[in-house]
């Protein structure tokens, strides 16, 4: 009798506290519309990522083109026959960006790129870009890899029956491709999602500063950076269901 | 229809094909043998420059395959290849398979194209095949459904290359009949195979090579009842476990 007179009390306790911290987390976010600092990250972050993501492809596939072309203009001297200026441009290119950090680069761009006539240009555009180039080169891998992994023969026959390069790319090679390099694909946009988290680093207010913002005016941590690490789960969760969806409806012929 | 003069082919620092000469006439059914890493492939592959020739040159109908002007596309054309892995395109039906060059390259319209694939399907007994898809397919259907490919381009010679090495031995007959048919019609084949029996009996030529030269160039009964070289009586006698 007595133990359940303790327990009812811990539970009505409990629900003391829960609803005390219902009004908490209330004042935490609705107090002071600060919520909208969160939607505005949003905003920024998922803006950034659409910039960046749209560059990153456009970009990738020109690099990924250029490490795969056949252009040997010196061919006939000794020593140059396997010479090709525009691949050896396209690997300098992914090695140099693959190799520092992208926060470096983002600094880069930011404090020494965009100052003096272009200092006003809106941060997104900057950050934007910055990923963008970025993402650039692990998309021209990405690429390079699904077609390098191909099955030769696929080309072969298809230039056998007469099919110039470019039709055979087009119709055969570009289409197959396009299935293998998909799912990395993704896996790139969802870095490239949760990696504009560092934008902060140039003022940039996007999700995660919009949590430090938070922070610094509630004295709260914990509840703000949670708030947005679930926000990041659920905008990759719909992203990734979408893309399965997609690859699936590609699967038809395998 | 086909003429190769002072053909050489080096990978790197290794001679494939040393200073080969040859010419195929309109007809002739021509049957390549010889043991591996003879250069026999990489000949075949060189007549539509799928390999690029080092020295010499090629004339297909007249047409020097080597020569700067010369769109080697239109040649393609007129040049059916059968690869030994099949090369279907996997992401394609098998009608789509058939009717893809010649709408790209020919001009066919879709209804016409899809007739004639249609007519070859039957030609090789895979009418019902139309709508799979290649993974779909066994072997020999895979092989049958690649030579119709190659056909509904209307070669005016096929190439094969070891086009029954890839499959399992109660397969290689189906293959080989459509070619034995392919050959009653009258279509110029250059054939590198391993299956002696069959270029003995469709092949109206054999060449035999060994180490990037062709060493005999004679009728099948000649040069399988009476090799002239010693390699090639050394390589009869492996093959036919004599």
């Amino acid at each position: 009798m007595k133990y359940l007179a303790s327990i009812i009390n811990y539970i009505f306790e409990l629900q003391i506290r829960f609803v005390e911290y219902l009004g908490l987390l209330k004042d935490i976010f609705l107090g002071g519309n600060r919520y909208m600092y969160i939607i505005n990250g949003l905003a920024f972050s998922i803006g950034t990522t659409l910039l960046a993501g749209l560059i990153g492809v456009i970009l990738g596939i020109f690099i990924a083109l250029m490490e795969l072309s056949h252009f040997y203009p010196l061919k006939n001297k000794k020593g140059w026959e396997k010479f090709n200026p525009i691949s050896s441009l396209a690997f300098a290119y992914v090695d140099l960006i693959r190799g520092t950090p992208a926060v470096v680069q983002l600094m880069i761009l930011a404090n020494l790129i965009f100052v003096g006539a272009l200092r006003d240009t809106p941060i997104l555009v900057i950050a934007g870009l910055s990923f963008g180039i970025n993402s650039g080169a692990y998309v021209a891998e990405i690429i390079r890899a699904g077609i390098e992994g191909l099955d030769k023969g696929q080309m072969e026959a298809a230039r056998a029956l007469g099919m110039p390069y470019g039709v055979a790319m087009k119709e055969i090679i570009i289409p197959q491709a396009v299935k293998k390099i998909l799912p990395a694909l993704v896996s790139e946009f969802i870095t490239l999602l949760k990696e504009t988290s560092i934008v902060g680093f140039i003022g940039g207010v996007d999700l995660l500063r919009s949590a430090n913002i938070i922070t610094s005016q509630t004295y709260r941590g914990v509840e703000p950076l949670l708030a947005v690490g679930l926000i990041y789960l659920i905008l990759t969760a719909v992203f990734t269901k979408f893309m399965r969806g997609i690859e699936k409806g590609l699967k038809v012929s395998d | 229809m086909i003429k190769v003069a002072n053909l050489y082919k080096n990978f790197g620092k290794l001679e494939v094909l040393k200073n080969i000469s040859a010419e195929i006439h309109k007809g002739d059914i021509v049957a390549i043998i010889g043991p591996s890493g003879s250069g026999k492939s990489t000949f075949l592959r060189c007549l539509n420059r799928l390999e690029e020739p080092t020295a010499g040159h090629i004339y297909v109908k007249g047409a020097d395959l080597m020569a700067p002007g010369t769109d080697i596309n239109k040649i393609r054309e007129k040049v059916g290849m059968v690869f030994q892995h099949f090369n279907l395109f996997p992401h394609k039906t098998v009608l789509e398979n058939l009717t893809l060059s010649p709408m790209k390259l020919k001009g066919y319209s879709q209804v016409d194209a899809n007739k004639k694939a249609m007519a070859l399907l039957d030609k090789v007994g895979l009418r019902e095949k139309a709508d799979a898809y290649p993974n779909q397919l066994s072997g020999g259907q895979k092989q049958r459904i690649a030579i119709a490919r190659a056909l509904a381009m209307e070669p005016e010679v096929m190439l094969f290359d070891e086009p029954t090495s890839a499959l399992d031995p109660e397969m290689i007959k189906e293959v080989l009949d459509v070619m034995r048919g392919l050959a009653k019609e009258g279509m110029t084949m250059l054939i590198v195979t391993h299956e002696m029996g069959f270029a003995r009996s469709v092949a109206n030529r054999l060449f035999f090579m060994d180490r990037g030269d062709i060493l005999e160039d004679t009728t099948p009964a000649e040069l399988f009842d009476n090799p002239k070289h010693e390699r090639t009586k050394e390589f009869l006698e492996k093959v036919l476990n004599k």
